[in-house]
This record gives structure tokens, C-alpha cells and sequence, in this order.
């Protein structure tokens, strides 16, 4: 029997199988060629034609081996010689990349270290995106918003003022550039729903037929405000989305209802998507009736308006023919609208205010800078390994790996390396926009507009992700070619050229230098805190307890009532023997206040204009408001029980009113005459000055006290009202439930709705939250960027050290001492942070001046703050050169001279 | 014998029809094929197996080893679970292609 075994080896041995397939593929097609001469032979056939015929049966139209090329099996890679010069990109990417994986494995450290630094870039500045994004580069998550605009009135004192309702009618009833206006109340206040289970507290604000038309919110059932309802004057209501699904549990038999609120029956219209809430953070909104409006009312700007521009209709165009009706409002009611014109404002402009506009422009700088330190820090920490492999890839190159195929294995590593870094980040991004809503400011971010983890900030994470391989895939080919340049020579890390240690340290100088400019916005951002939260208030009571105080509205019908129930409330306080006095207030020191801006005049002073009259800011306070706080009265008197009505009536002003309008001259006994409104059509409230207070802070970061007139309560009750509570000794907070329990007992039918309850300490804290989020944030990257600069420079420094080792041995073979070769290393260190240091103060200086509108109580270029940014850096300059400088000192002569 | 196109078209499912019923050697399936057909379709050594392994690498058929014994082990191909369904639809596709061309050309289905 022939042997037909080498035969089929030899025409299979172009397909490169492995040797177990090869032996199979020989065994199976040897028996088949076997049984077939067998078959020939007992046929007859004489044995040279059987042979004959069985090796047709070989060579068939094409040779076996051309007929399972294109099979896997006859694909299986040599086993050795990674790296070979190859045609297969599948199968060498899938080699390449179990090798960076085995590279990776066996450089964990490394490893770890770029996917943290990765994470962290990524991450973070995802996190960041997804505000920017929001604000900066998004539009409203409202239909069409391009089509959405505010319309202010404009004065030639306010540039931006809030709009008279007939006004608005009017704007409405001319002009042809709109689908809709609508209006409303800028305030979101607690209203009381009376149900059988009894009362809760519901967030209402009021707004006009037209606005969610204008807005283009569709309701989810029943319908929006028609100006019929108006009109017709129905008591009505519209619900958020999330509060039916909440407290009604989505129950579309809710239209039609009506609703107790603050003791009146309003009806339920419709329920309108959370997207409303841009207007505000209100669980309902009431229809605010103005087409009844008595003329009088043009003279009163409670609305902020929302526009929906017809289709195709421009701002400019609009712009223009809302002045013409302004112009024609302004003949035909000279007593109101002389003077007044509109000016429309992009709707996104105005929800989105500059202070926001201002805070993601720095958190963008910020994402720049970090993203740039990561990048840098991490192609340094590739730059060294790949340095530290001069010798794996020069002994490749010469065993014939080409350089193509080495650039691709390092791309390979890569991105691996920044794809682990990049799950690593998107999962950071992912927890911190988790948590974020509870970090940030809640006044920061205007209501409605939300952010969270989304495809935009995945798209961003894998954009960054990606460029960052890119780039060190680029850096790392250089280098590659650079290394494999060398392969002549002996192969040895020592040998490796000047280029890369160059690009290296720049990069280090580059980080020094972002370092710097964090560091000093910091600094910067933190003394603004400082300053802020170390803000006299003026009062010196060190704790208070403050309540926002609800009555329904036909609860207590007259004032006389209202003033009883308060005064229970306070009888009711007085037996807590930890009470040590309580009073009532419209205005927090350093929080809200419900009551707004009076114009006003001084007897005996020179009299203003109308338009030109000075404003001072009004509070109405009860006659234990000035002890309870503990806020000292400089001349005459405090409000007493005898300041009521029918008595004379009085009023108390601060000390910056007397400095500003009387130039410090005795104020008590003069008399002073205010407005509530800029137009002198109501008749002023006189009033004789009793007393003068100390400056109370209104907000932490005015630049000077405002002027403050007082007024006592017993004569202008109100029902929007804090009670401010007093402890004997120890922290208010802790009267807060037995506070809470005295005003339950007066009001045993819940006819008042108890909100806001908070220490003025933490009243005082969210008003400065927005310069510590600030702070914080920045202080934050600003520790991330000097870690990263830190470590840019140890290992700099280290791989230095390690290049010069033998250089370093032959000076102290030659007698140099140790205190030579650490000053070596230092001058190497200086070398990478004057630059760095000079390079960032600049930037610094420049920095500080984009930052001059965040900063409060301290200049853009200061000097301590910059010296202090010096002292961190010479500090963590220091850390990072001991390493180095330590294991350089340790060098025997002898053995770095042998070393290789 | 046939012309080269057609039976390259259908070697496939031929292939795939000789092991429906049950699994066969290499040897076995080309005797098969060649006894049903009468002798007009043949293949070779340097076609078959090549066929055979694209077929088993499609995950069309399995090969196994199987020894018996007293002889020697040999390869035996079965249709897997896909083989089946790629049987099923070549064979119907093949079906139709047959009709239309009778009814084109007037040759009537044997």
C-alpha cells in the first residue's frame, strides 16, 4: 500500500497550520486516498493506473491548499516572534492586544496609577460637562425654544425692569410678532391645602392666562388657562406633573376638583409637565386675573413675561415693532408709561443669568486646565515606561519587527490603558452626578433646569477617552521611532536621545504651571469665602431660630385677629423656660425678605424727583425683634407695645441711612416720607423716626450696608411673617420641635402652614453657598492639579537620577560629596519649576482678572495669596525631590561604574 | 458530468443532504454522491475536504473522530442544529430556482 502521507504534507505546507490540524488534515485525507486504490485495486485496476487516478484525485481544478486559504484554521499565527512584520489587522490587533493586557498586568502599578489619573480627569470634567453643557451649550427643554423671550420694561433708570399687567395686555393686543404672552409672579410661596386629613403646605405661584402657551407646555390631562377663566374671574388652578403623580398618585379624576387653599375653593383645570417649572419650583400655579384690571394698575411691574415668537418672526423685527407700541402706551398713559419702553431678551439669557453664565465659564476653564495636568501627567508616566523599554524594543526591531507593527502593539496599549480609564471615569462622572444635586447650591441652577448623567456627557467621557489614546498613540510613535533608530547600537535605556526628556519635561513645566494658576484661583476663591463667611451681620445674638409663619388667608380676617394669633403664639413661648425672647419679622438678617424697596424723602432735606428718589430697603419687625437678635440701638429708641394704631406713627432707620441721607446729623424726631411704588401716585406714609439701629447685613457680600427703614408691627400686620425664637443659653436648633409644638397649641383647627424652620447660623451659610461651591470645587481640582504636578516632577526628578546614575558614581568616585550630588538634583528641579512657576504666575495674574467678578473683599492680584500658592509649591517641591535626592546619595561608586 | 457552475452552485447542499439522515466519513459521502447521482457529479479529495471544514468551521457540520474497535479512528461529519435550518432553506431556495427555470426554458421537472 503506497504512502500518501508526505504527498499531502508537502501540498499543504503553504497554509502555515499548526502541526496537531496539519497531522489531522493528513491522517483523514490519507485513509480516504487509501480506501480509494483498495477500491481501484479489487476492481481490477492494474496498481500504476490506480496510482494515477488516486493522485487526480489531488490535484482536482485548484490545488487543495488554494481551496482552504480562506479558512480560519489554515490562519493560525506562528507562535512565536511578536512583533513580525504581518498582513492580518484582526488577528494582530487580537495578539496585540493580549499582550498589552500581559504588559499592563505586569506593570500594575503603572497601571493603576494612568486609569486613576484617567478617572479622575475624565470623570470629574464629566461631571462638570454636564453642567456647562446645560447651561452653556443647551437650550431650554421647552418646544422651539429659539422662539421663547423675555419682554422687559425699560426705563432710562432700569434696563431691565419687570412689566405692568394692562401693559401687557396691551403688547398683546397690538402687536403681531407673538403667539402667545403670558406672565408671572416671580415669588414661589407655601399656600395651606385644607383637605379632611388636614392642612399641608403647598408651593404656589401665581402666573397669567397666557403662559403656558407661550411657554408651549402641553397639559397631561385636562387643559392650561384660557383667557375666559380670566375674564370670568374662576378661581383656578393648574398642577406640576409630579406633584398630581405625588399627592393625587396620577389620578386623572383630579380635573374638574377643586382644591381649599388658603381657605378659598380653587378649581383643578389641567396638569401641566415639570417642565413649567422654569418659571418656578411650584407644585401649582394660580391664575393671576388682570383683564379686569382697574387702570391704577399700570402703574404696578409685578410680572416677568414669557413670549412665543410667531414662526419666522426675528427678534430684531419683534424688537422693533414692540417699541412702536411702547412709544404709542407711552402718549396715551403719560402718568405711567412716560419715558418706558421694552426690551426683549432671549428667554434662555434671562432664566440662565449671567451669575450662572459666569460660574460654568469657570468651571469650563477649569475642566481645560485639569484635563490638560491629566493629559500631561499621564503621557509622562508613557513616556518613562516607554523609555524604561528602550531595550524590549530594540531587541523586536532586530529580531525584525517593523516599526509600523511596534507603533501599533504601543497604540494597541494605549488604548486599553484609556479605555479602563475611560469606564473607570464615565462610572465617576456617573457617581458624582449622582450626588450632585445635593452639593449644589439650590439657588444656583435656576428651577427646571437639571442636570444629570446623559448621552452628552457619555459622548463627552468617550471623546476624552479617545483623545487621550490618540494623543499618546502619537507621542508614543515618535518615540518609537526614535528608540527603534537606535537598534544599531548596543540596546540600552541609558543611550536614549535628549528629544524625549525634553518633550518630558516640558509637559512638567506645563503642569507646574496649570498648578499654579489652580492654586491661585483657589486661593483667591477661598479668601472671597473667608471673607464672605466672616461678614459682620450687625447682630450679635450667637444663636436664633427662625420659622416662617403661614396664616390662611380668611383665617384671620382683620389685623386685629391676626395680631392676637401672633400675640398667643408668643404668650404661648414665653412659659418655655428655655425661650429667652421671640418677635416677628418680614426680613432674615443675611436671608429672604417679604417685603421689598421703599423710594423715600426726609423733611427739612432737599427734596428728589420722583424718579431720582433714594431707596432704602423696608422691614416690617415686632418690639422684640431688636433684643431678641440682640441688634444695638445707637440713639432714641426700639419699637414699644404704645407704637400701635392710632398712635403716633414711627419708624426706626440704620445707621447707613443716617450716614448716607443726613450726613451723620441726629436723625431721631425727623420726619420721613416713603412710597412703596417709583411712581408718586399713592400717597406717601409719613412717619417720625424713633430710633436708630445698628447696620443689619442683608447680604453677605454688599459692598456697603444699604439704608433700612423699620416699621413697627402692631401697625402693618402681615401674614407672611418669620418668627424669630431666642434660646436662654445653647443652640436654637434645639427649640425647633417644642417651638414648633407652642404654635400647634394656639393654632389647634391647623389653619397655618410652619415652613423654613432654620437656625439664622444656617441661614447665614446658604447665603455664602455659592462662594463655598465655588471654593470647594476649585480648591478641589487645584489639590488634584499640584498632586499631579507633584508626581510630574518626582518622576522627572527619578528617571533623572536612574539616567545619571554611573555619571553620578564617577563624581563621588572622584571625591564629590553628597551635598554636590543633591544639589545636582535640585538644579535639576529648579530647572522644571522656575519655568513652571514664572509660565503659571503669569497666567495667574491674567486668571485672577477673569475671576474679578466672582471675588469679594480681596483683589484679583493678591499678594499673600500669591506668596502662600509659592510656600504650597516649594513644600511639595521639596517632598517630591527627597525621593530622588535620597536614592542618588546612596550610590555606590563602584557598583554604578560596573553597572551596565 | 455536470458543468463545473452548476455543481459549484449546489455542492453545498449536496454536501449537507448526505449526512441528513446520518452522520458519514469523507470516503463515504463522496461514494454517496457519486452512486446517487449516477456517476455524473464527483467529488475529489482536493475539493471535498476543503468544503467539508468550511462547512464545519460555519458551524454547519461536526466533525468527530470516532474509533471502533479493532480499526482505525475515523472522521465522522454530522449536520449540527444550524446545518439543519441552512438545509431546509437551501433545499427550498433550490426548488424554486429549478421551477423557474423549467418554466422559463420548457424543460419539464423530471
Amino acid at each position: 500500500m503506497p504512502d500518501w502521507t508526505s504527498e499531502i504534507e508537502s501540498r499543504l505546507a503553504s497554509l502555515r497550520l499548526t502541526a496537531g490540524r496539519e497531522a489531522e488534515i493528513v491522517e483523514e485525507l490519507s485513509q480516504h486516498l487509501e480506501q480509494r486504490y483498495a477500491e481501484l485495486r479489487d476492481q481490477g485496476v492494474a496498481e500504476a493506473e490506480a496510482l494515477a487516478l488516486v493522485r487526480e484525485e489531488l490535484l482536482g481544478d485548484e490545488s487543495i491548499a488554494e481551496r482552504m486559504r480562506p479558512l480560519r484554521q489554515a490562519n493560525v499565527s506562528p507562535v512565536v516572534a511578536a512583533g513580525a512584520p504581518r498582513r492580518e489587522l484582526l488577528a494582530d490587533f487580537w495578539q496585540d492586544l493580549r499582550l498589552a493586557a500581559r504588559m499592563l498586568r505586569k506593570q500594575s502599578g503603572l497601571t493603576l496609577m494612568v486609569v486613576l489619573t484617567l478617572a479622575i480627569g475624565v470623570g470629574a470634567n464629566g461631571a462638570l460637562f454636564a453642567l456647562v453643557d446645560r447651561v452653556l451649550l443647551r437650550d431650554l427643554p421647552l418646544p422651539e425654544p429659539d422662539r421663547l423671550v423675555t419682554i422687559w420694561e425699560r426705563t432710562e433708570t432700569t434696563p431691565q425692569s419687570l412689566a405692568s399687567p394692562l401693559n401687557m395686555l396691551d403688547w398683546e393686543r397690538r402687536s403681531q410678532s407673538f403667539d402667545a404672552i403670558g406672565g408671572h409672579l416671580t415669588g414661589v410661596f407655601a399656600m395651606v391645602l385644607t383637605t379632611p386629613q388636614g392642612a399641608e403646605a403647598v408651593m404656589r405661584q401665581w402666573v397669567t392666562a397666557g403662559i403656558f402657551d407661550a411657554l408651549g407646555v402641553k397639559p397631561v390631562i385636562g387643559r392650561t388657562f384660557f383667557a375666559a377663566d380670566d375674564t370670568e374671574r374662576k378661581q383656578s388652578v393648574v398642577l406640576s406633573e409630579s406633584y398630581w403623580r405625588a399627592r393625587f398618585a396620577a389620578d386623572p379624576g383630579i380635573v374638574g376638583q377643586s382644591l381649599r387653599l388658603d381657605g378659598d375653593l380653587y378649581a383643578v383645570v389641567g396638569v401641566v409637565p415639570d417642565q413649567a417649572e422654569i418659571l418656578g419650583r411650584a407644585n401649582l400655579w394660580g391664575l393671576n386675573f388682570i383683564r379686569a384690571a382697574p387702570e391704577r394698575v399700570r402703574g404696578q411691574y409685578p410680572f416677568r413675561t414669557v413670549a412665543r415668537l410667531k414662526p419666522g418672526v426675528s427678534l430684531e423685527a419683534a424688537q422693533a415693532e414692540m417699541e412702536g407700541i411702547a412709544a404709542d402706551l407711552a402718549r396715551e398713559y403719560p402718568a405711567t408709561n412716560e419715558g418706558r419702553s421694552v426690551v426683549l431678551q432671549p428667554l434662555r439669557d434671562a432664566v440662565l443669568g449671567t451669575e450662572l453664565k459666569r460660574t460654568s465659564v469657570l468651571f469650563l476653564g477649569i475642566v481645560g486646565f485639569v484635563l490638560l495636568i491629566c493629559f500631561a501627567n499621564i503621557a509622562n508616566l508613557l513616556l518613562t515606561r516607554n523609555s524604561a523599554r528602550g531595550n524590549e524594543l530594540a531587541i523586536r526591531s532586530v529580531l525584525g519587527a517593523d516599526r509600523r507593527r511596534l507603533k501599533r502593539q504601543f497604540a494597541t496599549e494605549n488604548l486599553l490603558l484609556a479605555g479602563l480609564g475611560g469606564v473607570a471615569g464615565l462610572a465617576l462622572a456617573g457617581a458624582l452626578l449622582a450626588i450632585a444635586p445635593a452639593a449644589i447650591p439650590q439657588d444656583l441652577l435656576p428651577s427646571g433646569v437639571e442636570i444629570g448623567f446623559d448621552w452628552r456627557v457619555a459622548a463627552f467621557c468617550i471623546v476624552a477617552t479617545l483623545a487621550v489614546a490618540l494623543l499618546f498613540t502619537l507621542a508614543s510613535s515618535a518615540q518609537v521611532a526614535e528608540l527603534t533608530a537606535l537598534r544599531e547600537g548596543v540596546p540600552s535605556g541609558r543611550r536614549m536621545t535628549d528629544r524625549s526628556s525634553r518633550t518630558r519635561e516640558a509637559l512638567v513645566v506645563g503642569q507646574v504651571a496649570t498648578a499654579v494658576v489652580l492654586l491661585y484661583g483657589a486661593g483667591l476663591l477661598t479668601r472671597t469665602l473667608i471673607t464672605v463667611d466672616s461678614v459682620d451681620p450687625g447682630y450679635r445674638a450667637p444663636s436664633v431660630l427662625s420659622l416662617f409663619v403661614d396664616p390662611l388667608s380668611d383665617s384671620y380676617p382683620t389685623p386685629e385677629a391676626l395680631l392676637q394669633f401672633y400675640g398667643a403664639i408668643e404668650e404661648e413661648l414665653k412659659a418655655n423656660p428655655g425661650v429667652a425672647s421671640t418677635a416677628w419679622t418680614t426680613t432674615l438678617p443675611l436671608g429672604p425678605s417679604f417685603a421689598g424697596k421703599l423710594f423715600y424723602d426726609v423733611d427739612g432735606e432737599p427734596a428728589f424727583v420722583p424718579a431720582e428718589r433714594p431707596t432704602a430697603e423696608m422691614q416690617i419687625v415686632s418690639t422684640g425683634f431688636f433684643s431678641t437678635l440682640d441688634l444695638p440701638i445707637l440713639a432714641g429708641r426700639a419699637f414699644d407695645d404704645g407704637d400701635r394704631p392710632g398712635a403716633m406713627p414711627v419708624c426706626i432707620v440704620n445707621e447707613a441711612f443716617v450716614e448716607r441721607r443726613l450726613r451723620g446729623v441726629e436723625a431721631v424726631g425727623r420726619t420721613v416720607q416713603t412710597w412703596q411704588a417709583e411712581d408718586s401716585s399713592q400717597p406717601p406714609r409719613t412717619c417720625e423716626v424713633v430710633g436708630v439701629a445698628a447696620n443689619a447685613k442683608r447680604r453677605a457680600d454688599e459692598p456697603e450696608a444699604p439704608s433700612q427703614i423699620y416699621y413697627p408691627f402692631a401697625r402693618l400686620p402681615d401674614d407672611d411673617i418669620y418668627l424669630i425664637v431666642r434660646p436662654v443659653a445653647g443652640d436654637a436648633g434645639a427649640l425647633a420641635s417644642s417651638v414648633r409644638a407652642a404654635i400647634a397649641r394656639v393654632d389647634r383647627e391647623s389653619l397655618v402652614s410652619v415652613t423654613d424652620i432654620a437656625t439664622l447660623e444656617s441661614v447665614a451659610r446658604d447665603a455664602t453657598a455659592r462662594y463655598r461651591f465655588r471654593a470647594l470645587l476649585i480648591g478641589a481640582f487645584a489639590g488634584i492639579a499640584l498632586l499631579l504636578a507633584a508626581l510630574g516632577v518626582f518622576g522627572v526628578l527619578a528617571y533623572t537620577v536612574q539616567r545619571r546614575w554611573r555619571e553620578y558614581g564617577v563624581r563621588m568616585a572622584l571625591g564629590a560629596r553628597r551635598a554636590a550630588v543633591v544639589r545636582l538634583i535640585a538644579r535639576d528641579a529648579a530647572r522644571l519649576l522656575i519655568p513652571g512657576v514664572l509660565v503659571g504666575g503669569l497666567l495667574a495674574v491674567v486668571a485672577g482678572q477673569l475671576l474679578g467678578a466672582m471675588l469679594f473683599g480681596v483683589r484679583p492680584f493678591d499678594a499673600p495669596t500669591f506668596t502662600l500658592v509659592l510656600v504650597v509649591l516649594a513644600a511639595t517641591a521639596a517632598a517630591s525631590v527627597i525621593g530622588p535626592a535620597f536614592r542618588a546619595t546612596r550610590i555606590d561608586p563602584v557598583g554604578a561604574l560596573r553597572s551596565d | 458530468m455536470l458543468a463545473r457552475e452548476l455543481k459549484k452552485g449546489s455542492a453545498e447542499l449536496i454536501i449537507l443532504a448526505s449526512v441528513e439522515v446520518r452522520a458519514r466519513h469523507g470516503y463515504e459521502i463522496s461514494k454517496l454522491i457519486e452512486a446517487q447521482s449516477g456517476g455524473e457529479i464527483k467529488f475529489h479529495v482536493a475539493s471535498l475536504y476543503p468544503l467539508l471544514y468550511r462547512l464545519e468551521e460555519r458551524g454547519w457540520l461536526k466533525g468527530r473522530w470516532v474509533e471502533k474497535a479493532g480499526q482505525r479512528r475515523r472522521r465522522f461529519y454530522s449536520l449540527t442544529a444550524e446545518g439543519h435550518h441552512v438545509l431546509a432553506r437551501q433545499r427550498e431556495t433550490w426548488q424554486r430556482f429549478v421551477r423557474a427555470v423549467a418554466s422559463l426554458t420548457g424543460v419539464s421537472h423530471a
